[in-house]
């Protein structure tokens, strides 16, 4: 009885009511965007972070991986050094560098990475095998595409290149054995993998026996925390990273969108508020002799209270249900935009959908619905009936 | 190398400074003398690397970080050194990174910039226009971001300033009945109707605009205090004030023109009795 009573107000004015709908349809979509950008990137870090199953990186001292050009230095004594501790299952260096390739007369500049095949953690291979020669290669497909080549070619590679004498260094023969994904990369990023021994040997004397990065993977019982201070105090020219310290740089990197999230969706939230309230005023305004004929003929003040607030959800939730298909296609789309941001892992989603932020965007909207209903019906319930009804309903 | 150095700037370094030679000055940004409590005239160890030899130089003079959005995200320190100290300290010889050259004019810096390109070997000269273009990548993707969540927050105002319409001219169909059945023509009641939602949107657009201008203020006083730059994040101009307030008064016309057709394509009698005749 209560919902036909709702159905027939509703649908009294149907242009009006679909036109609130719309609306709440596009406050629930921006909402529901905030709120999966407010948790998505931080989800979609963590994801990238645990990937491969390292839970600590070594940087060296005071920098974070990859943030700058310092090395670790005596890199092979370090290694051995965590490799004897307790709770580390497993330590991956990694050097960064440059290869260029010289390809039909131009160079092509890649993003370089010296690895220990056996134990890596920065790509997927799709393709082929891991290096076990010092002179393979792992290319990933923007590379392969840049220099034209594909798995079993090979290719005149250096680390370096003098600008001033138009040479370069380092220069090595390299077979590609695979084609991988690298998981820590920005989107259209050329890389390339190598064992670690070759790429210190092609940058020459500034790489000797350094790494960029370590990776490490612990022993299932080994406490994280405890390890981190025991690997500072053992190795003070590194800087001990765990999950959950590179997950607060994220945060703290990319605050600036968790509170645009933040102010967007309470925006969205207020904005769709705002059009219901106004709505259901209105309507109420519209109705009082019709409420307060209700009223005298005994419908109770709770149920007048309950049919108005209900007007009020109704258009909430379908609102925000309509919303839902338009959200996820704008996440789509604002998501594309974001994914172009320098240096961001390819990887990495901006807006990441999760039941659980469609269940709270219904749920925040849901009670903005509730709220919204509270005024105009504690107006239509709280009217003097004798008054209102000679002015209304016979006046 | 900056990074580097900074990364390394431990008081426990050893001094390598031969000790009948004065120190050497430098400039240190105010972010790093906050972080690690130094003032103009303390003595500071600079080493290449952690915990390793270094020189004790004075620090002669804070600087301010400027305004640039590649350094906004990155938490890092700058120190500036005479340059003979900095390649000294690490071992990089008579080399520089890059040079900044002035021009007296555009068409001296293009004249400049192919003179190079095309005499001097194995350099490459930039334009410094390119270079902040190139840097502020990160700003354009953002400046996107908000153009697409702009055109959201637009379809969104239009369809709340279209019911918002819709509902005042619905409340007014009785006046509206009775000033059809005095004579006033349709098209009067229309324009009636729009001018008084352009007033509607002219006044909700300069609220806005005031509420903007607050909201600019306040953005740009928490991020400047959250990077510790004096970059500006928020901006109002002109031309956004001018574009806010003719697209909102094109979207109350619209909107007054829709409510208003909806209301005078209805016979006035049956606007006055509510009923279909």
């Amino acid at each position: 009885m209560l919902l036909r009573l709702v159905w027939a107000t509703l649908s009294r004015h149907r242009s009006r009511t679909l036109l609130a709908i719309l609306g709440v349809a596009v406050s629930a979509a921006m909402l529901l965007d905030m709120v999966m950008l407010s948790s998505g990137m931080r989800v979609s870090f963590r994801d990238l972070f645990v990937a491969t199953g390292f839970q600590i990186r070594i940087a060296p001292k005071g920098t974070l991986p990859f943030d700058t050009d310092a090395t670790i230095p005596d890199a092979a004594a370090v290694v051995a050094r965590l490799r004897a501790m307790d709770g580390i299952a497993v330590v991956s260096p990694v050097l960064g560098g440059q290869l260029h390739v010289e390809r039909d007369g131009r160079s092509v500049s890649s993003t370089a990475l010296g690895v220990d095949p056996a134990v890596q953690g920065d790509y997927e291979l799709e393709e082929g095998r891991e290096p076990r020669a010092p002179n393979e290669i792992v290319g990933n497909e923007d590379f392969l595409t840049a220099v034209g080549a594909r798995v079993g070619d090979t290719l005149s590679g250096a680390a370096g290149f003098d600008p001033q004498l138009r040479a370069v260094s380092g220069q090595r023969l390299l077979t590609v054995v695979g084609r991988g994904r690298f998981l820590y990369l920005a989107s259209g990023q050329r890389a390339v993998a190598l064992p670690i021994a070759t790429l210190q040997a092609m940058r020459g004397a500034a790489a000797n026996d350094r790494v960029s990065l370590m990776m490490l993977r612990t022993a299932p019982s080994a406490n994280v925390d405890s390890l981190l201070t025991r690997i500072e105090a053992a190795v003070p020219t590194v800087t001990a990273i765990s999950i959950e310290t590179a997950m607060r740089q994220v945060d703290e990197r990319l605050s600036y969108f968790r509170q645009l999230a933040f102010i967007l969706g309470a925006v969205s939230l207020a904005v769709g508020f705002l059009l219901v309230t106004t709505l259901v005023t209105v309507s109420v305004n519209e109705r009082l002799g019709e409420i307060i004929v209700m009223r005298a003929i005994g419908v109770a003040r709770g149920r007048i209270v309950q049919q108005i607030v209900l007007e009020g959800i109704v258009i909430m939730v379908v609102g925000a249900l309509a919303g839902l298909g338009l959200g996820l296609v704008t996440a789509r789309y604002l998501n594309s935009i974001l994914a172009s941001f320098p240096g961001l892992p390819a990887a990495i989603d901006f807006f990441l959908f999760q039941p659980r932020d469609a269940w709270m965007a219904l749920g925040l909207l849901t009670v903005a619905g509730i709220l919204a209903g509270i005024y105009p019906s504690w107006r239509g319930a709280s009217l003097p009936i004798a008054v209102t009804l000679r002015e209304e309903a016979i006046g | 190398m900056g990074l580097m150095l900074v990364a390394a700037l431990l008081l426990q370094a050893i001094d390598t400074t031969p000790p009948a030679r004065p120190p050497r000055t430098v400039a240190i940004d105010e972010r790093l003398a906050t972080d690690a409590k130094v003032r103009v005239g303390d003595r500071i160890v600079l080493a290449p690397t952690p915990g390793g030899p270094g020189d004790t130089v004075v620090v002669a003079a804070l600087i301010q970080r400027r305004a640039d959005p590649s350094e906004v995200a990155r938490a890092e320190y700058r120190v500036r050194m005479h340059l003979d100290e900095l390649q000294r300290l690490t071992g990089y010889g008579d080399r520089v990174d890059r040079f900044a050259v002035a021009t007296p004019s555009p068409s001296a810096t293009d004249s400049a910039i192919r003179t190079i390109n095309t005499a001097a070997f194995g350099f490459r000269a930039y334009r410094s226009h390119d270079i902040a273009v190139e840097t502020s990548r990160t700003f354009l993707v953002v400046s996107r971001f908000h153009r697409a969540i702009g055109v959201i927050t637009i379809v969104a105002s239009a369809i709340f300033l279209l019911c918002i319409m819709l509902l005042k001219v619905d409340e007014r169909r009785r006046d509206v009945a009775a000033l059809r059945l005095m004579g006033i023509s349709a098209s009067s009641i229309v324009k009636s109707v729009m001018v008084e939602s352009a007033v509607v949107a002219v006044i909700g657009s300069a609220v806005g605009v005031a509420i903007g201008g607050l909201s600019s203020r306040l953005i740009n006083w928490h991020y400047r205090g959250v990077y510790r730059t004096p970059l500006s994040f928020a901006l109002i101009t002109p031309s956004i004030v001018t574009l806010a307030v003719s697209l909102s008064l094109v979207l109350g016309l619209v909107a007054g023109f829709l409510a208003a057709q909806r209301l005078v394509r209805q016979p006035p009698l049956e606007l006055l009795t509510g009923r279909r005749a």
